[in-house]
């Protein structure tokens, strides 16, 4: 029998065969190609809106002078964010942080700021000098959203959309004055009061002044310098002859290297003439010689070498994290607590919505961070926080002499300075008093 | 083809999976659909199937060799990729070194800016290459980095010579940086891909034309689709360097990193 031709074959399948033939192969077609899907699942590229990222903005210079100080701010805040999205996000939602350049430029805060807010930031978590924050309130005032400011201030402000996490005069410049007086800080009422010259230096000095006033004191002196100033070799001298017998210094920035370098030069002994700073931590030290500035002083909120396990653990995480030549400071320990101050104030409300995330802070929040407990003030929106001051060792660390029994509760507007006004988010806002001029008479 | 970009969300072997199962779906539907009517075709020419064997062997001649070097191009592209994210890394290690033997407080910032650089590489800037997103925050710290590298004036000789070589090596390491940047995106033309996929539509409906058993018809062909799926999955995968699991990693910056934090 020889072999059927092509059209003999077709021929032979009737309607029924090529029926029964398309169905079994499109059958099976078809689980070949779904089975993928149906078994395994594919994701999909867009995540719907429930879960799509929480944005959150920081705003840190990076470049500049500010940069070295700014960056290890933000590095503390992405280690903080990092550690929420690993722990499962906030609200179910993983938070994606975004980071613009203002470059040292305080023209630059606000704009990058409004960037920020049209890339949808939920909050703003930054800044560092005065001149930057009062910059950015605007903006976050104009936009309904939360700026997060950890850096110590001059006081004297308030704003509904600003959550101050550093220290104000009455929690850092006060009890420094009372420490210098009492026994334990050689009874010590001859205080020169030296600073850079922008606001926070003669704000502070100005509630120092008005307190040192009230309590039948004046200083020994009062000095402004502009900031950069490197020659403090007159200023020294000028010091010295005033009989002061202790120095409060609000110096801010490299300006210090050349005060120090004048203090060693003109063999100025610590013990007896102790320099205190309130602008200098482990960062700072860095740039300055042991050898010339250990002995001396700072007040702080919080020091590296605070002996407590939270704390030694929290370093240990940073170095880890960061390399093991890296320093945690102040202002860094502050944001950390901002930062999860924050995640608890939304986890509260359920919401992103400013006037939620604010109406749970005014519930009173509390956050135990490597510094110790931490209360939000919902009055002030700043933060109570313990006191330290600090003797700077060798090894650009220091040596806790004092801290304050319990955190001090924070107060804007000391009366004793600002007769008058007030602040209180929970009814109503500020309350305005007179005018005060910060250079006036005391 | 961006709409094609979630297969490099799957786990790769979904995505072999998948493709074997379109190829062999399609043809296993046209089999069952088309084959009749296009039988028609050939159905009183003497000797059909050799006919039809002779013009899909010269016709796969020419598609082999298309596949062939497209997959090559893909491989290379991933390849170039993966050798520039290497000398990335190594530039930032030389750099890295050249600078520690700065003075501090110089040299302790200039590597905490390069640490902070390697960081953000690995954790931020890798996932958005992996979305095709050109990361660009990190030229933030490659300024922060510049200007604090020219801040520093050098006082001896040695200094001088080490300077100069930071600054050397750091235009090495730019040079390096944009290059990953730029291969981002880097990927096979669209229109390459068009004539992949119409050579293997082809393909496929001239074996729908050869006449034999069904059931031999269907093990044949869906063993043809199924390595024509497999050649084009692998090209896939390899396209795109920085997309889906066949891809660059950040494993350079990561050793890198390491060090550095540990030193």
């Amino acid at each position: 029998m020889g072999q059927l031709t092509v059209a003999q074959r077709t021929r032979g399948v009737s309607r029924r065969d090529f029926g029964r033939h398309a169905g079994a192969a499109a059958t099976l077609a078809a689980a070949q190609a779904f089975a993928p899907f149906m078994f395994v699942g594919c994701r999909p590229t867009r995540l719907p809106a429930g879960r799509q990222p929480i944005r959150v903005g920081l705003l840190h210079s990076q470049t500049g002078t500010m940069a070295i100080s700014e960056t290890s701010l933000r590095d503390v805040e992405l280690f903080a964010f990092e550690q929420i999205n690993a722990s499962g996000g906030l609200l179910g939602r993983q938070i994606e942080v975004w980071g613009p350049d203002p470059k040292s430029r305080t023209d630059l805060y606000p704009k990058r700021a409004r960037e920020l807010l049209d890339w949808g930031a939920a909050a703003l978590f930054g800044c560092w000098t005065s001149s930057s924050r009062k910059a950015v309130v605007p903006v976050v005032e104009e936009r309904d959203r939360l700026l997060f400011y950890p850096v110590q201030y001059e006081g004297n402000e308030s704003s509904a959309h600003v959550v101050y996490g550093g220290l104000v005069p009455n929690q850092q410049i006060l009890p420094v004055i009372d420490w210098f007086s009492s026994a334990a800080g050689g009874g010590r009422k001859k205080i020169f009061l030296l600073g850079s010259d922008y606001i926070f230096p003669r704000t502070a000095n100005f509630v120092a002044k008005k307190y040192m006033a009230a309590q039948g004191m004046r200083p020994a002196g009062e000095m402004y310098l502009p900031l950069g100033h490197r020659d403090f070799g007159p200023l020294v001298n000028l010091i010295q002859a005033s009989g002061a017998e202790c120095v409060l210094s609000t110096i801010n920035g490299d300006s210090n290297i050349g005060l120090f370098q004048a203090l060693a030069a003109a063999r100025i002994d610590p013990e007896k003439l102790p320099v205190l700073s309130t602008s200098i931590a482990e960062d700072e030290l860095r740039n300055l010689l042991p050898e010339q500035v250990s002995g001396h002083l700072a007040a702080s909120c919080y020091f590296q070498s605070l002996p407590t396990e939270a704390n030694r653990r929290w370093v240990e995480d940073f170095r880890h994290e960061f390399g093991h030549d890296r320093v945690t400071s102040d202002p860094l320990e502050p944001q950390w607590g901002l930062v999860h101050l924050w995640r608890s104030a939304v986890e509260r409300a359920g919401s992103l919505d400013t006037e939620a995330v604010r109406a749970a802070m005014r519930d009173g929040l509390e956050f135990a961070g490597p510094g110790g407990l931490v209360r939000l003030d919902p009055k002030t929106q700043h933060c109570s926080r313990y006191f330290r001051l600090g003797r700077i060792r060798t090894d650009r660390q220091f040596d806790i002499v004092y801290q304050s029994d319990a955190p001090i509760d924070p107060d804007p507007y000391p009366q004793f300075a600002f007769p008058g006004w007030s602040c209180d988010w929970t009814q109503g806002g500020i309350t305005r008093g007179p005018e005060v001029p910060i250079d006036g008479d005391i | 083809m961006h709409q094609f970009y979630w297969v490099y969300d799957l786990p790769i072997e979904t995505f072999a999976i998948m493709m074997i199962a379109v190829f062999v779906g399609f043809y296993w539907a046209g089999l069952g659909l088309l084959r009749p009517i296009l039988r028609q075709f050939v159905k009183n020419t003497r000797g059909a199937n050799d006919i039809v064997g002779y013009v899909l062997s010269c016709f796969c001649v020419f598609y082999g060799l298309l596949l062939g070097l497209i997959a090559v191009t893909a491989y290379q592209n991933a390849s170039d990729t993966s050798s520039n994210v290497t000398r990335e890394a190594a530039a930032l290690s030389a750099l890295y070194e050249d600078v520690s033997r700065y003075p501090d407080p110089y040299g302790q910032n200039l590597r905490w800016i390069l640490r902070d650089y390697t960081r953000y590489t690995i954790k931020y800037a890798w996932p958005l290459q992996r979305q095709g997103i050109v990361p660009v925050d990190g030229t933030i710290r490659v300024q922060a980095f510049q200007e604090k590298l020219l801040d520093f004036q050098p006082t001896t000789p040695a200094q001088e010579i080490l300077h100069a070589e930071s600054l050397r090596q750091f235009d090495t390491f730019l040079e390096h940086r944009r290059m990953r940047l730029f291969s981002v995106n880097t990927a096979i033309p669209p229109v390459m891909w068009y004539v992949v996929i119409l050579g293997a539509v082809i393909n496929i409906a001239m074996v729908w034309l050869f006449d034999m058993k069904f059931l031999t018809h269907l093990l044949l062909g869906g063993l043809l689709s199924a390595y024509l799926g497999t050649m084009i999955f692998l090209i896939a995968a390899m396209d795109h360097p920085f997309r889906g699991e066949v891809s660059v990693t950040p494993e350079p910056f990561e050793a890198l990193y390491t060090h550095m934090v540990e030193e």
